[in-house]
């Protein structure tokens, strides 16, 4: 029987050390544990997650649009477009565009490394979402700092699967 | 039987046969019982598959740089001129000029076999080619090189009307796939039918139903995340209601697929398409 | 053939004219994990990177990870700095690699 989304799998994946991961849920703590989280702040478990490639630094909101289907016909491919408001300057560009889906199996999904030849901070892809969840974007700026945004997404399903 | 309540949903949910196939559970949740008399059919005007994609999707088809099923096209016309191992010809060694010669040829299938009598479509045509002609052993039912040779041939006719024959030899198929279009199976008890005419629009799970009109295919689905025939989409179609699964290329399936070229006749090939 | 891809981008571009480049990509971006019928299970078998080099250094890299859709597109934009081939290469699980170059003309 054939699922759009495999079962969760135990085995880990090549690019993240356990020092890293533990790393990233100490600093995850950290920022969960900010007062006053506005009801739009990511879930626990997905500040955790940004928390981890931002190594601990808590991204401002903003800069990012975020083109993603509210509803994806399915979850197999999802068209997605990033723009990062910025000069993209020697000085001033954005270093890298990460995006997680924090209930994947695997969450994070994809990286774009730029850099200021980009001319513009914008890409595209199609991601393979699991199921209905908040897909976060983490853009690194050369000065640092972080920015970030997030969408919810509804994943439905094909009625007529194959099954084998 | 209650009607659910849900407006404009002429289905309902049967949980009841939740103990029929234990592990099974989610994909019955998609499964449905109709509550709608039979509608008459093929009343209203059929449309083409991508008519109920969304926008996005049916741009992406049309798009050489969207649409992964032009890699498979891609593949078929290099196979096409390629000279096979041994004494057998290359494709293109007969068929010349095939964006001339073999436009449209995609339209009129499926056909029967003037030697044989046998009802072919393309893929079996092209089948019957490589073994009777080429002398090499056939590709079989989904294989890369047979799904993409069909999808470059069925490429060649983009754009042009199906229009099938059902008259004369063809009339027994014909019949055969309008009673199989017609009849109740399945441990649903549902004919295709009653959802392509009865219930085309209305959404089942995350798929609005269509009128089963296969001028896309072969197709690069989502679900699949892989180019696949019009028999592998129908295969789907019976798993779905719970029916019997026929092998690629069965008599039931060939037959159905004449009468669905017939019910889509004058609608354009779209080959290769995209679905859900 | 297991892997194809059709990169779409002008062929000529002004200098420092912002160019977007497609890339289509006919890979099935297997997630592993599946049973193998043996008592084990598939691994996984994705490309897992996509570098693109113009004039002498990396313009462009993506990480890819099972979040990544099979048969995958990207796109991406470059300015255009010099008469030259863009080159792309993507690496696959268990070390492959594969090249294609698309070349830009700057006028």
């Amino acid at each position: 029987m054939s699922s759009a989304i495999s079962p969760r799998s135990r085995r880990s994946e090549a690019g993240l050390d356990r020092r890293c991961v533990l790393a990233g849920a100490a600093a995850g703590l950290l920022v969960s544990a900010l007062p006053g989280r506005a009801a739009t702040e990511p879930s626990p478990d997905l500040a955790q997650l940004i928390a981890r490639v931002t190594e601990g630094v808590a991204p401002e909101r903003g800069r990012i649009t975020l083109s993603i289907p509210a509803l994806a016909e399915n979850g197999n491919s999802v068209d997605t477009r990033i723009l990062v408001e910025s000069p993209m300057t020697g000085a001033d560009y954005v270093r890298w565009i990460h995006l997680i889906a924090e209930k994947n199996p695997f969450p994070d999904m994809a990286r774009f490394h730029l850099g200021p030849r980009a001319g513009r901070a914008e890409v595209s892809t199609t991601l393979r979402i699991a199921q209905s969840q908040k897909v976060a974007v983490v853009a690194a700026l050369s000065d640092g700092r972080f920015v970030m945004t997030d969408a919810d997404i509804v994943v439905t399903l094909s009625a007529c699967i194959d099954g084998g | 039987m209650e009607r659910d309540s849900s407006k404009g949903s002429a289905l309902r949910w049967i949980p009841g046969l939740r103990f029929a196939a234990p592990g099974m559970t989610w994909f019955l949740s998609a499964i449905v019982v109709l509550v709608l008399p039979l509608a008459s059919p093929a009343l209203a005007e059929i449309k083409s598959g991508s008519d109920f994609l969304s926008p996005e999707l049916r741009r992406q088809q049309a798009d050489e740089t969207r649409n992964p099923a032009f890699f498979w096209v891609e593949q078929g016309r290099e196979l096409f001129s390629r000279k096979p191992a041994g004494e057998g010809q290359a494709c293109i060694a007969c068929h010349a000029d095939p964006q001339q010669s073999l436009r449209g040829t995609a339209t009129q299938y499926p056909q029967v076999d003037a030697g044989t009598g046998k009802l072919l479509n393309l893929e079996g045509r092209i089948e019957q080619c490589r073994v009777e002609r080429q002398k090499q052993p056939a590709f079989g039912h989904e294989t890369p090189e047979l799904l993409s040779l069909t999808a470059y041939l069925a490429s060649l006719s983009r754009g042009l009307p199906m229009q099938v024959k059902t008259d004369g030899a063809a009339t027994p198929y014909y019949e055969a796939g309008k009673a199989f279009f017609e009849r109740r199976q399945g441990q649903l008890n549902l004919s295709c039918q009653q959802c392509h005419d009865g219930l085309v629009g209305q959404k089942l799970r995350g798929d609005t139903i269509s009128h089963g009109a296969g001028t896309g295919y072969p197709a690069y689905r989502l679900e699949w995340n892989d180019v696949g025939s019009l028999h592998r989409r129908l295969r789907a179609c019976s798993l779905g209601v719970r029916a019997t699964q026929f092998d690629y290329g069965a008599p039931e399936y060939l037959a159905l697929e004449l009468y669905l070229a017939d019910r889509a006749k004058g609608l354009p090939v779209e080959t290769p398409g995209m679905r859900r | 053939m297991s892997f194809n891809a059709r990169i779409t981008m002008p062929t000529e571009a002004k200098a420092g004219e912002i160019v977007e480049i497609k890339v289509l990509t006919r890979h099935a971006m297997d997630r592993g994990g599946q049973s193998d019928g043996k008592g084990g299970t598939v691994p996984r078998k994705i490309l897992n990177r996509l570098t693109a080099t113009y004039a002498g250094e990396p313009i462009f890299r993506f990480d890819m990870h099972t979040g990544v859709s099979a048969n995958p597109f990207v796109s991406f934009t470059t300015r255009a700095v010099a008469t030259g081939d863009i080159i792309f290469e993507w690496r696959e699980d268990g070390g492959a690699t594969y090249t294609r170059t698309a070349r830009l003309t700057v006028t």
